[in-house]
């Protein structure tokens, strides 16, 4: 019981994070092949530890991506001799990465002008 | 995906990436300086519950499409034994619709589609007729039957085949097994030969499946070879499958046979419908069939012959090539007998050539149409099963609106749900094709013993591998046709609305409006099959009550066969007056005549005959059927004597020759003067050089029915029996027995007479005119009776169609009809609207369906007789029929719907 209680918390955390999630994968990705913990890392590092990617939302979200052809992965030696489940962008990873940034440019800039209507004062 | 060995190998690999993430992550603390243990802990604190993650990443990879399915069908399979009552009726209604398609259609498969049992038959080309496995036709030539001698001519010329085979019928066999202490007699007459040249085995490739098999050793000196072989089914029913009856004699119409092998269970011979019990060689018929020598000259056709293809030879080319060498073979054979202009006749004939992969048939002409109707009907059957089955579907549809709304919440997307449901109807359409199948299996075995009795069609229909593609498919299509409708509908939905929906369900306007739909087209479709079954029970009654022209009732037919006994031209005179003298002795015997065809022994005679007064103006102009008949012929029969006389005991051979015409024959050549006096001259060819002799026109007799019941009389003349001597190797004797006694008791005492008169005169049927009658009717008895069975089923899933609908929408009107009952509706008027509603559907349906069935009854109208394809009564009848049994199946719901308590109902919702 409990078990499943934990896996619908994690589900509804998919459910939040999901494209923001992918956006900032693809992102990371761009600077070259990581693996997971790196792109953990990666992003924790790049938001300033603002941003904490869960694992029960991050192995999902790379699956997710790999399976729909953005993701390439292969194994590989890391500096410390570790075998470990590298991922690199693909070219439809590219042109992705390029549409969802487009897209998130857009509802930054929604919502920016929800918060600061233009024309608030006059009306 | 499907791949258990890639799946696990993900799994490995799930496991080993986080394996490595911790293992990272423990590293990278413990560079930072913290303690290994500490790390360690940390490291897997910070990344959490190791297993949740796997799952849920897991799930990312999805089923695959196999696992998927297997989830679905468990989950149908759970739903479908949770509901026992729709399964069991579901499952039953597709059984019965199925189960009938099949059976139809395995019958047909064996009949019309499957290739014979032999090395590639598909390289196999008939030569001339596909269809007379039976016939035997003296006299000039024809384009589709042939003599020994065209036979062995043709194989020597052609160039198209790399062999060719003949096969001939053989006369009735009486076969008896010689043993030590005498000879065992079985049963005369039933036992089915055929002659076949040297070749045909070797040329289909079958081999014995034990002993040997003929070869063209066997088949090259006249009566040099006294061997057969044995088919399995008739060592099987006769000699207990006994091997060593290879190497044994068999005395077979007097003469004896050696058994040299016997043919393996699947090999029936090359005639479909008509397994072969002995093949003999050709060489052997003279003396397998006593006193009738086919191959004496060429003027006997008796050959089928089948061809194997050259490998680069086609069809198109092979006819050709036939009919390049015919003509030269027929010119040969029949010059010395034929005139001139019919000698120019016969050649300019054409030879047909058709594929023989299928074998030959006398069945498959005429059970083809037939077979294709019954088609036709349970295909209606099966829809009408279908249409009852998306009635439950659909009905079950609405009450599980609620759980089709918590799974689209639950994230279901529709198609996902379409298919989960569409899957439950596959289950639903498999488990029923399966029973179906076996229902069939079964159901094929009792059709062919209804159609025919021990009659004219034995076969053995297998399930083969296309009857169960067929069966496969009949059970998708229809899975499909009562799964999809109902899909739709159960997935239209809005969530909401469904979840907020009170648990009884309103029946929607779809649901309503379709189950509607449903009860018109079961109307539409069992109006369809009942009509049909209408028409053809009137058809056979039709048929049954045709005026003959003679007195059917009490009327006794033997057929003999003189040369069979050594009888000929200067004897059979003697043995006629004998006959009639031994037989008139026997006690409830009326009266005893003798003819030479006689009334439906299956054969005839045709004569040209130039008519006294009558010049001839065409080909057919001369050419009457003909028949010779004894003394009193036409008083034992019962046929009036309309003008002159009949034939009495001084019409013999010293008297002067005369005839009797029938009225055809008579309104034909003598349209307004008086037949009587007038002389008939046989067209005689000069060959025996005796000039022809003219018979004198003594009487008129009343136009009968000797052959088909259908066809309209021909013109035809009698001569008396005693007036002729010479007959040909066709010819066999029929006797006609007057009497007032039951035929049963008479037909023993009659073969124990003609025993005494002559214990080696083979009999070879005796039977009432009657019973010789209805044999001509198999097809019709068979169509009548398949199709009231089929409309009888229809009828009743018609019912039961309109039963559950409408108990559904009454069930669905319970608050309604309530608020009415407590308003103060009379309860009989609740049960009026109930029937009101069905009866309403009911007569659309009939008014469609009687349009419907008269365009159906318009394919098969050639197969009707004495009524047109828009017959009143039958329609009447069958709308009469359909209305009370909807009205049946209408009253129990109606019932229950004026019962309802006013106070409960309203509760109800």
């Amino acid at each position: 019981m409990a078990n499943n209680k934990e896996q619908t918390k994690y589900q509804n955390q998919i459910e939040l994070l999901q494209g923001t999630l992918d956006l900032l994968v693809l992102q990371t990705l761009q600077w070259g092949p990581q693996h997971g913990y790196g792109i953990a890392n990666a992003i924790r590092a790049n938001s300033g530890d603002i941003l904490r990617v869960e694992t029960g939302s991050l192995y999902p979200a790379l699956h997710r991506l790999e399976r729909r052809g953005w993701l390439k992965a292969e194994w590989r030696i890391t500096e410390s001799a570790q075998r470990a489940k590298y991922y690199r962008l693909s070219a439809a990873g590219k042109k992705q990465l390029a549409s969802e940034r487009n897209r998130w440019e857009q509802v930054v800039s929604a919502i920016a002008g929800v918060l600061n209507p233009a024309g608030e004062a006059s009306s | 995906m499907m791949n258990p060995f890639r799946s696990r190998r993900r799994e490995a690999e799930l496991d080993e990436e986080i394996e490595s993430h911790l293992k990272m992550a423990e590293r990278d603390r413990v560079e930072r300086g913290q303690r290994d243990n500490e790390a360690h802990d940390e490291a897997r604190r910070e990344f959490g519950n190791v297993g949740v993650v796997k799952e849920v990443t897991r799930e990312i990879w999805g089923w695959g499409s196999l696992e998927k399915l297997g989830q679905d069908l468990r989950y149908a399979a759970r739903t479908l034994v949770k509901n026992k009552a729709f399964t069991a009726v579901a499952v039953l209604s597709i059984a019965l619709g199925v189960g009938a398609n099949t059976a139809i259609f395995s019958v047909i498969n064996a009949v019309m589609l499957k290739s014979l049992p032999v090395k590639n038959p598909q390289e196999l080309v008939v030569v001339g007729s596909t269809t007379s496995v039976g016939s035997v036709s003296q006299g000039g030539p024809r384009k589709d039957l042939y003599s020994n001698q065209f036979f062995q001519k043709f194989r020597e010329r052609q160039q198209m085949f790399s062999d060719v085979y003949a096969t001939g019928r053989s006369e009735a066999l009486n076969v008896s097994r010689q043993r030590e202490n005498g000879q065992d007699a079985s049963n005369p007459g039933d036992t089915r030969g055929r002659f076949v040249s040297g070749n045909f085995f070797e040329m289909l490739g079958v081999r014995a499946l034990i002993g040997r098999t003929i070869t063209p050793e066997d088949d090259r000196v006249a009566g040099g070879s006294p061997v057969t072989v044995m088919g399995y089914g008739y060592w099987e029913r006769d000699f207990a499958r006994d091997p060593s009856i290879v190497g044994k004699n068999l005395v077979i119409n007097g003469s004896s046979f050696t058994v040299i092998g016997v043919t393996p269970r699947e090999f029936f011979g090359d005639i479909v419908g008509r397994p072969t019990d002995l093949w003999f060689p050709l060489t052997m018929q003279a003396q397998a069939n006593p006193g009738h020598d086919y191959a004496k000259d060429s003027s006997t056709s008796w050959l089928l012959m089948m061809g194997r293809l050259k490998p680069d030879v086609s069809m198109k080319q092979a006819e050709a090539g036939v009919n390049v060498i015919a003509p030269g073979i027929f010119t040969e054979l029949f010059r010395p007998t034929q005139s001139p202009e019919d000698l120019a006749a016969i050649v300019k004939q054409h030879v047909p050539v058709s594929g023989g992969a299928r074998g030959f048939s006398r069945l498959r002409a005429s059970f083809s149409g037939p077979l294709l109707m019954l088609m036709g009907i349970v295909g209606l059957i099966l829809l009408i099963c279908c249409a009852n089955v998306a009635n439950l579907q659909l009905a079950r549809a609405v009450s599980r609106g609620r759980e089709m709304g918590l799974r689209v919440a639950l994230g279901a997307g529709r198609p996902r749900l379409i298919r989960q449901l569409l899957t439950e109807s596959f289950a639903l359409s498999l488990v029923g094709g399966a029973a179906g199948l076996i229902l069939a299996a079964w159901g094929s075995r009792l059709l062919i013993r209804l159609v025919s009795g021990d009659g004219p069609l034995q076969l053995e229909p297998r399930l083969d591998v296309w009857v169960l593609i067929f069966t496969a498919g009949i059970s998708i299509v229809a899975g499909l046709l009562f799964g999809l409708a109902p899909a739709w509908r159960a997935t239209r939905m809005d969530v909401v609305s469904s979840l907020k929906e009170s648990k009884s369900g309103q029946a929607d306007g779809f649901t309503r409006a379709f189950g509607k739909m449903l009860i018109v087209a079961q109307i539409v479709f069992s109006l369809i099959v009942v009509v049909a079954a209408g028409l053809f029970i009137r058809t056979l009654r039709n048929l049954e009550n045709v005026d003959v022209g003679y007195r059917r009732a009490g009327l006794l037919l033997v057929r003999v066969d003189p040369p069979g006994a050594g009888y000929n031209d200067a004897t059979i005179n003697e043995l006629a007056r004998g006959l009639i003298e031994k037989l008139q002795a026997v006690p409830g015997v009326e009266g005893v005549s003798v003819s030479e065809n006689g009334l439906f022994s299956g054969t005839n005679s045709a004569s040209d005959a130039k008519v006294e007064g009558h010049p001839p103006t065409g080909a057919d102009d001369q050419q009457n059927d003909s028949d010779r008949v004894g003394p009193n012929y036409f008083a034992v029969t019962g046929s009036p004597i309309l003008e002159g006389r009949g034939f009495g005991l001084q019409d013999n051979e010293s008297t002067p020759k005369v005839a009797v015409v029938n009225e055809r024959f008579a309104r034909y050549y003598f349209p307004s003067a008086n037949p009587l006096g007038r002389h008939i001259t046989f067209n005689s060819d000069g060959s025996d050089g005796k000039p022809p002799v003219p018979f004198e026109i003594v009487g008129v007799v009343r136009d009968v029915k000797e052959l088909d019941l259908r066809e309209p009389v021909a013109r035809r003349f009698y001569t008396p029996y005693l007036q002729h001597q010479e007959f040909d190797p066709l010819y066999s004797a029929n006797l006609e027995i007057r009497t007032n006694m039951p035929s049963a008791a008479l037909s023993k005492a009659v073969r124990q007479a003609i025993h005494e008169f002559n214990a080696s005169l083979p009999i070879w049927s005796v039977e009432t005119a009657d019973e010789l009658i209805d044999d001509t009717l198999v097809q019709e008895h068979m169509i009548a009776k398949l199709s009231s069975f089929f409309g009888a089923l229809a009828l009743i899933l018609a019912a039961i169609g309109i039963y559950g609908v409408m108990s559904y929408i009454t069930a669905r009107r319970t608050a309604e009809i309530g608020i009415r009952l407590a308003l103060g509706a009379e309860r009989s008027s609740v049960m009026g609207m109930v029937l009101k509603d069905t009866l309403q559907l009911v007569a659309v349906g009939l008014l469609v369906g009687v349009f419907a069935s008269v365009l159906t009854a318009k394919l098969f109208a050639g197969t009707l007789f004495g009524l047109g394809v828009f017959d009143p009564v039958t329609i009447s009848v069958a709308a009469g029929v359909i209305t009370v049994a909807a009205t049946l199946a209408a009253y129990w719901p109606a019932l229950r719907a004026a019962r309802v308590s006013p106070t409960v109902a309203l509760r109800y919702e």
